[in-house]
């Protein structure tokens, strides 16, 4: 399975020199399982080079299928859902999944988006694409593009993001971005979620020191990443959804931070790597 | 009169190498009269760096007069990241048009609320006021004197010609030229067909919303205007909006304005390519003797007119 990191920062993108190295383009990675097929998580405006290289393919002549999984719907997780164009080719599927009350209540969410006061397209059925949306419940597996996919809420501040398992085989990522556990750590229920995984993609917004002073934004620290990799005993931790102020240097230093904690916390053989923009990982 | 671009690209912010000169932030624009008055053109990512300055700079105190050309994303996304909204003492009066559907408030309300953002607009500190604009509204703000115009875009947007200190600048954004679509509020699916003659209630509708807009820009310092599109794209894709550098010129020279930047600029237009478009528009200026200086706007750009 390859897994291709379009966006890798929180909040807000950042652009700028500071940035250019791991990149400023808010949240979006793409898993391409052994079968063929893709799954989308989340559509920060990273989404929109991910469009934009699909079109070289099937997706390009609306012969495309992706399933896109959403953790929430903070603007960092979907503002690039409006620029995504394999979504404005007739012929393309889309299967969409996030966390809602119900289905019709996740299109209305993803309607809000593209309403006339905001965006020109004004609904999501001038998009041409064939767009299906459903609310994810959180007991059940899903089958997607050959993998079983499951789900769990974690707290984020006064709300919830998703965090989601996909297993394609015996191979196993998790994505597990937005999350604020408090000082518990993860509930019983992620680590189970993230148990033994290839991969673990979490989010690592802050350093220590950020993390505690803004404790109520309800996302982790590097520390709170290495706490919840070595909790679920997983092969490789990539830290993810970096503040929008931090450069990277101080990215390199995030990552340096990561790789002492997990030496000094019974983690030495835990892979870490910094998410990048542009890069892909193979599993 | 200082005016200074915050965030000067269309559609979606662009992070990367190839924006790192002109800069990938989506609209803003301060304006600072000599005296001290504040006035900020669009809320678009820029913003929230003109933010952290002002939260550091002049915390509780900080008043801040707002116009927005329109509610697309690209002028307005930026708002919930401006700190002085979460400081008490300070003051944000925010402008637009006046729409018959929705008030500006659940417009810009709905923006910062569950489940799209973690901090409602209920619970910013800053004092926020909405004033909501008739399409050719005069007003004042403080020493600096406000004048409207419609523009030609999908929901309709709004020109702003600020004049202080003995100095104007017109900023033209969001608009398509004045020819080829009336966009109204309807979705416009696909481009007219070519050579297709317009209605003539249409025609008339935008040859007054030209004149309009020359108007506001007449004998201006500055004009700051939307030209996201190359000739190109404006053949393909006419129906989205926006204008081309030439559509610009055309405006500045009737108006006989003295300098015009280019602006909103589109989000796959590479630094090198805004090179060229800017080198190819001053060609142009000069090849029709237009007595008018031209600069494409960048990140950090800071232009003076008039006295202060």
């Amino acid at each position: 399975m390859e897994i291709s990191f379009w966006g890798v920062r929180g909040s807000i993108p950042a652009p700028g020199p500071a940035t250019v190295r791991y990149g400023g383009n808010t949240s979006c990675v793409s898993l391409r399982p052994s079968g063929g097929g893709l799954i989308v998580l989340d559509c920060g405006t990273g989404a929109r080079n991910l469009g934009m290289a699909l079109m070289d393919g099937p997706f390009g002549q609306g012969r495309g299928e992706a399933s896109i999984l959403l953790s929430h719907a903070h603007w960092d997780h979907i503002q690039g859902f409006p620029f995504f164009v394999p979504l404005y080719q007739p012929g393309n599927k889309f299967h969409i999944y996030g966390g809602a009350q119900s289905s019709a209540m996740l299109e209305g969410i993803l309607e809000g988006q593209m309403a006339p006061q905001y965006f020109p397209v004004q609904t999501l059925k001038n998009m041409g694409a064939g767009i299906d949306i459903a609310a994810i419940d959180e007991g059940k597996s899903i089958q997607m593009a050959g993998c079983a996919v499951r789900a769990c809420t974690n707290p984020h501040g006064r709300a919830g993001a998703l965090a989601f398992r996909i297993e394609d085989g015996a191979r196993s990522v998790v994505y597990a971005s937005d999350a604020g556990y408090g000082p518990g750590g993860p509930p019983p229920a992620s680590i189970e979620l993230y148990r033994g995984a290839d991969v673990l993609i979490h989010d690592s917004t802050y350093t220590p020191d950020d993390g505690r002073r803004y404790a109520d934004r309800g996302f982790s620290s590097v520390e709170d990443a290495v706490g919840a990799a070595i909790a679920g005993g997983v092969k490789r931790l990539v830290l993810f959804h970096y503040d929008q102020d931090y450069s990277d240097a101080e990215v390199d230093a995030l990552c340096l931070r990561g790789r002492r904690l997990l030496d000094e916390r019974g983690g030495r053989g835990i892979e870490l790597t910094g998410a990048i923009e542009g890069a892909t990982l193979t599993i | 009169m200082k005016v200074r671009f915050w965030g000067v690209r269309g559609s979606l912010p662009v992070p990367g190498p190839k924006t790192e000169r002109y800069g990938g932030n989506t609209s803003c624009v301060e304006v600072r009269s000599a005296s001290g008055t504040r006035v900020i053109v669009d809320a678009g990512t820029g913003i929230r760096k003109l933010g952290k300055e002002l939260a550091e700079g002049e915390a509780g105190r900080t008043d801040v007069h707002l116009l927005i050309s329109h509610t697309h994303w690209d002028h307005i996304q930026g708002l919930p990241y401006f700190s002085p909204l979460y400081q008490s003492g300070n003051k944000l009066s925010v402008y637009a048009r006046k729409r018959d559907d929705l008030h500006l408030h659940a417009v810009f309300a709905s923006q910062t609320e569950d489940p799209y953002f973690p901090v409602p607009f209920a619970e910013a500190r800053a004092e926020i006021a909405f004033r909501e604009l008739a399409d050719a509204a005069k007003f004042e703000i403080s020493d600096v004197k406000v004048a409207c115009a419609r523009l030609n875009h999908p929901y309709i947007a709004t020109a702003y010609r600020l004049t202080a200190d003995g100095a104007s600048v017109v900023y033209v954004s969001d608009t398509a030229p004045f020819s080829d679509i009336l966009f109204e509020d309807e979705f416009v699916e696909r481009p007219p067909s070519p050579g297709a003659e317009l209605p003539a209630k249409d025609k008339q509708k935008l040859a007054k919303m030209r004149e309009g807009v020359v108007r506001l820009c007449e004998g201006a310092d500055l004009v700051v205007y939307d030209t996201m599109f190359t000739a190109n794209d404006y053949r393909r894709i006419p129906h989205y909006g926006h204008s081309r550098p030439s559509d610009a010129v055309d405006i500045c020279r009737e108006a006989g304005a003295k300098r015009l930047v280019l602006f909103h600029h589109a989000p796959e237009r590479s630094d090198a390519e805004i090179d060229r478009i800017l080198a190819d528009t001053r060609a142009l200026a000069e090849h029709e003797a237009v007595d008018l200086e031209v600069a494409a706007a960048y990140e950090g750009l800071d232009v003076e007119i008039g006295k202060g």
